[in-house]
């Protein structure tokens, strides 16, 4: 949950100053630190930054009354622009569950 | 996450090798976060990087508006002066400034703050530059469009415009406000279309402006039908020409009226005894004209309006696009209080009005390129044969950048007349390639923003007169009210003086008599002030009656939209701006009236198809006017071509060469007026067909092919549909555009909306003691595709409603923000 929590701040944070893969050095930094389980490393990091990138896009999609989203689903071709954030969200996700995951790899002790 | 339980529990046994994987797993899975993250910020092909693209913070998502943007002051360096830009309801920006420099700069900024995309993508098309930014897909058109000379022309352009210290300073002083705007953004302030296409923009030199310029010459005149012509004389024969393109309708209304005495003699021009004979069949075809880009534009003195000011009215029809090709602004300095519609790339304003005048645009169809067919010596093309000697080519690099790939570079040969094209036979592939240089407006040094400095600032007829004077392309109607009760249209720009045909067939690049030997003195141009008719209007017909003692074309818009125009206002008084706003809205169609009656009476009734006779009774009762809930319209426009078609594309389709097609509106008067023209026989069958057999056999085409297209005859049919008109995205971005636009209008109806074309800016001015503005263009202020100004003002295009426009005399108190530069 710390780890979650963490991993949701600094990428916000990190983001504010280092383009988008930012995110992979919070995530490899907080996995190398946080040493999670090789099979929990993955979907925490995927769910913070799921959450984080799903919600800033959803709350951009909310205020803007759905004017960009709709036109990036019509230009992606996939619907709905709900589709767009959900993408963004797991777009994030992916990155940052890979990264959690490298970092707790690069300690994990025998178990 | 990658390896499964029965393979670690194999593993674990060996405590080598699984440190070994261990250390193999981690490396793999950072292996692939780097590939990921190397992967989503990549381009591949049109997908943009999708990590940076879609990243909430700069990638797309930081374009979506989420609020009315802030007033700012902006302490900018290197800028010592003082303007004020208020920002009205519909986010017009309203620059005051202390001097004519503050007032470019700030213009320039304004611009490229809601307009930077549109602003460098134009001015990159213009210059064959597009492929250094998005790729070789664009290499054929940048080749293109340096093969015709538009660098050339433009490297010509700036050479003039630095020799005139005005033109020089405003042109830098916007570009100094460009470059503020650019240098202050970072990576997620960049306009959305930098972040799909992946490039940032670039710095902005005067060079653009007349790379603009020219672009707007492309777009107007740079079209011609020379090998067509040449072609359908060389296959129809002279007499054929005669009737179609030398003989007008007899409803064609010049735009100079008739009644207008020329009084002086025509500079002389020398003509050649026999026309030249082109090498037959060449390929010239990605140069012909595009069909159909007209205007209107009309000025009614005091005397027929309620206020006793006259009145103007202007609506320039372009390719519609999202953004639009206008902004709409207000330039207000120590010698300038002036509104209306900017082209991105140019300081001032191209149509609008100030507090004493009103000025607008419409296009000339003179011609103005021509090509020549060349006689080089040896292959080397080192030397050309002209007036008796071979004379030295030159050679110019064009070094095209290519996105990712190596750079392209192309040799072309310039002669005298241009640059030079070769062109392959379509029919004879032993035939020798035949070589053609072009003579194009485009290629002339010219300063046109001149005009519009002028035109901006003008008080008053002389002032207008003045400003022309400085014009050269691409030709315009210009038409000018004044509250001094002037009213004007001057068919104006540097215009060849050019013998009766000169260059509208293929011309002799040996012979000096084919050049252009001069030019028709300015205040030569065809041009009228005050007519008896208390009116003046254009609409892209013919300029002048034939005793204008100079050619300019053969070949200008039919009569009907022009017509229509003129026989309105003859009849309108007590005019209100209202009533204009009205008339750029009539969907009256001169091409239904002069054609459908005749079609209803050749058509046979006993051989209709299923829903004929419905279908019949519908034409009978339609009353031309081309409007989005009728079904006529749809069936007029489908039935109407099918019957042309029939008629024209057998004989048409007997050669692969290119022809040139007989105007709509001279194609009706013949086949009214002469039952047994050859044409209308189907030369593939042996009988001998009439035109009652002509007319049925397309009707009954149409409803089988709207059934198809559109479903069964009822609602679907209605014009607003089948009219398809869309207005695309400027770089056809999908969804960033808007389609299927319900919409009223026709080619040849006053209002000329058709599909993805039509009125780009709609304006009605009132001048008088307190001037009046009314204008809309399909699009908004803002060219971010995640602002709600992106495209608000379509609908109220659609429907013409035109926004009064707030001309302001002083800084005004409410705005909805501000940006002040210190």
């Amino acid at each position: 949950m710390i780890l979650l929590l963490l991993l949701i701040i600094t990428g916000y944070l990190i983001n504010l100053v280092l383009p988008w893969w930012g995110i992979a050095i919070t995530g490899l930094v907080l996995g190398f630190q946080m040493k999670p389980k090789s099979g929990k490393a993955f979907g925490i990091g995927f769910l913070a930054l799921f959450l984080l990138w799903g919600g800033q896009a959803l709350y951009t999609h909310l205020v803007n009354d759905g004017i960009l989203s709709t036109r990036i689903a019509e230009m992606l071709g996939v619907g709905s622009p709900l589709l767009v954030v959900l993408i963004t969200g797991v777009l994030g996700g992916l990155i940052s569950g890979l990264a959690v995951l490298s970092g707790s790899l690069l300690t994990n002790k025998d178990k | 996450m990658f390896t499964s339980n029965r393979f670690l529990t194999f593993v674990r046994n060996d405590k080598f090798i699984y440190g070994w994987m261990k250390v193999f797993k981690s490396v793999l899975t950072l292996f692939l976060l780097i590939a990921l993250i190397f992967a989503f910020n990549t381009q591949f092909g049109s997908v943009p990087p999708l990590g940076k693209f879609f990243d909430p913070q700069a990638g797309f998502w930081a374009n979506a508006e989420t609020s009315v943007p802030e007033s700012e002051e902006l302490e900018l360096e290197g800028f010592d002066g003082n303007a004020s830009v208020y920002f009205d309801d519909r986010r017009v920006p309203h620059i005051f400034a202390d001097n004519e420099y503050d007032l470019y700069y700030a213009q320039g900024y304004v611009v490229a703050r809601d307009r930077l995309f549109q602003l460098e993508l134009q001015t990159l098309d213009a210059a064959g530059r597009l492929a250094e930014k998005i790729g070789d897909r664009a290499l054929e058109r940048d080749r293109t469009t340096r093969r015709r000379g538009m660098p050339y022309g433009a490297e010509k352009a700036l050479e003039m415009m630095k020799a005139d210290p005005k033109t020089w300073e405003i042109v830098n002083a916007y570009a100094d406000g460009v470059n503020t705007y650019i240098s202050s953004l970072d990576s997620e302030d960049l306009p959305l279309e930098y972040k799909i296409l992946d490039f940032e923009p670039e710095e902005w030199t005067p060079i653009k402006t007349a790379h603009l310029l020219k672009n707007m010459t492309r777009t107007l005149a740079g079209g011609n039908s020379d090998d067509a012509t040449s072609n359908t004389i060389a296959y129809f024969g002279e007499e054929f020409i005669e009737k179609f393109f030398e003989t007008k309708p007899a409803l064609n209304d010049p735009i100079i009226p008739p009644s207008r005495e020329w009084d002086f003699d025509a500079m002389p021009v020398q003509a050649p005894d026999t026309l030249y004979k082109p090498a037959s069949a060449v390929e010239l075809g990605e140069y012909e004209r595009p069909e159909g880009i007209g205007s209107n534009n009309w000025a009614v003195s005091g005397s027929k309006t309620k206020s006793g000011y006259p009145i103007l009215a202007n609506d320039p029809h372009l390719t519609l696009t999202l953004p639009s090709i206008w902004y709409e602004v207000q330039l207000h300095a120590p010698g300038i209080n002036s509104y209306g519609v900017s082209l991105q790339g140019t300081p001032g304003i191209v149509i609008g009005f100030n507090e004493n005048v009103a000025w607008g645009v419409t296009n000339v169809g003179s011609d103005v390129m021509d090509w020549y067919e060349i006689k080089f010596k040896d292959d080397s093309q080192n030397e050309y044969w002209h007036d008796g000697e071979w004379k030295p080519t030159t050679m110019r690099v064009e070094e095209i950048k290519v996105k990712g790939e190596e750079t392209v570079l192309d040799t072309v040969i310039y002669t005298h007349h241009g640059p030079v094209t070769k062109a392959e036979s379509k029919l004879d592939e032993e035939r020798e390639p035949a070589y053609h240089a072009l003579r194009w407006i485009a290629h002339e040094a010219s300063n046109d923003i001149r005009t519009f400095y002028g035109l901006n600032r003008a008080g008053n007829y002389d002032d207008y007169v003045e400003a022309l004077s400085y014009y050269v392309a691409p030709a315009q109607n210009f038409v000018f009210a004044s509250n001094e009760g002037d009213i004007a249209l001057w068919v104006n720009g540097k215009l060849p003086n050019k013998w009766k045909h000169q260059g509208r067939t293929v011309s002799d690049g040996t012979d000096p008599l084919y050049d252009w030997q001069g030019w028709i003195p300015f205040e030569h141009n065809p041009h009228v002030k005050n007519p008896e008719r208390e009116f003046v209007s254009s609409a892209n017909q013919e300029s002048a009656a034939p005793d204008y003692p100079y050619y300019l074309d053969d070949d200008f818009a039919p009569f009907e939209r022009g017509r229509r125009i003129n026989e309105r206002l003859a009849e309108m008084n007590d005019i209100t701006a209202k009533d204009m706003q009205e008339l750029q809205m009539d969907d009256f169609s001169h091409y239904a009236k002069t054609l459908l009656p005749s079609l209803l009476e050749w058509v046979t009734t006993d051989s209709l198809v299923e829903n004929g006779d419905e279908i019949l009774e519908l034409m009978k009762d339609w009353n031309y006017y081309m409007e989005a809930e009728e079904i006529a319209p749809s069936f007029f426009r489908h039935w109407s071509g099918n019957f042309y078609r029939a008629v024209l594309y057998d004989e048409f389709g007997t050669t692969d060469v290119s022809l040139r097609l007989p105007s709509r509106d001279r194609f009706v008067e013949i086949v009214k007026s002469e039952p047994n023209f050859e044409f209308i026989d189907n030369v593939e069958t042996e009988e001998t067909e009439t035109r009652a057999q002509i007319a049925t056999a397309s009707f009954n085409e149409t409803v089988t092919e709207l059934t198809n297209y559109l479903g069964e005859f009822g609602d679907d049919w209605k014009w607003g549909y089948f009219i398809e008109n869309d207005v695309d995205h400027l770089a056809s971005i999908p969804g960033l555009g808007r389609q299927n636009l319900f919409s009223s209008g026709s080619g040849e109806a006053v209002n000329a909306t058709r599909g993805q074309h039509g009125p780009s800016w709609r304006m009605v001015v009132e001048v008088g003691p307190e001037v009046k503005g009314y204008g809309v263009y399909p699009g908004g202020a803002s060219g971010n595709p995640g602002s709600p100004n992106y495209d608000s003002m379509i609908e109220p295009w659609r429907t013409g409603n035109l926004f009064e426009l707030k001309f302001m005399k002083e800084e005004p108190s409410e705005y909805l923000y501000k940006l002040e530069f210190r």
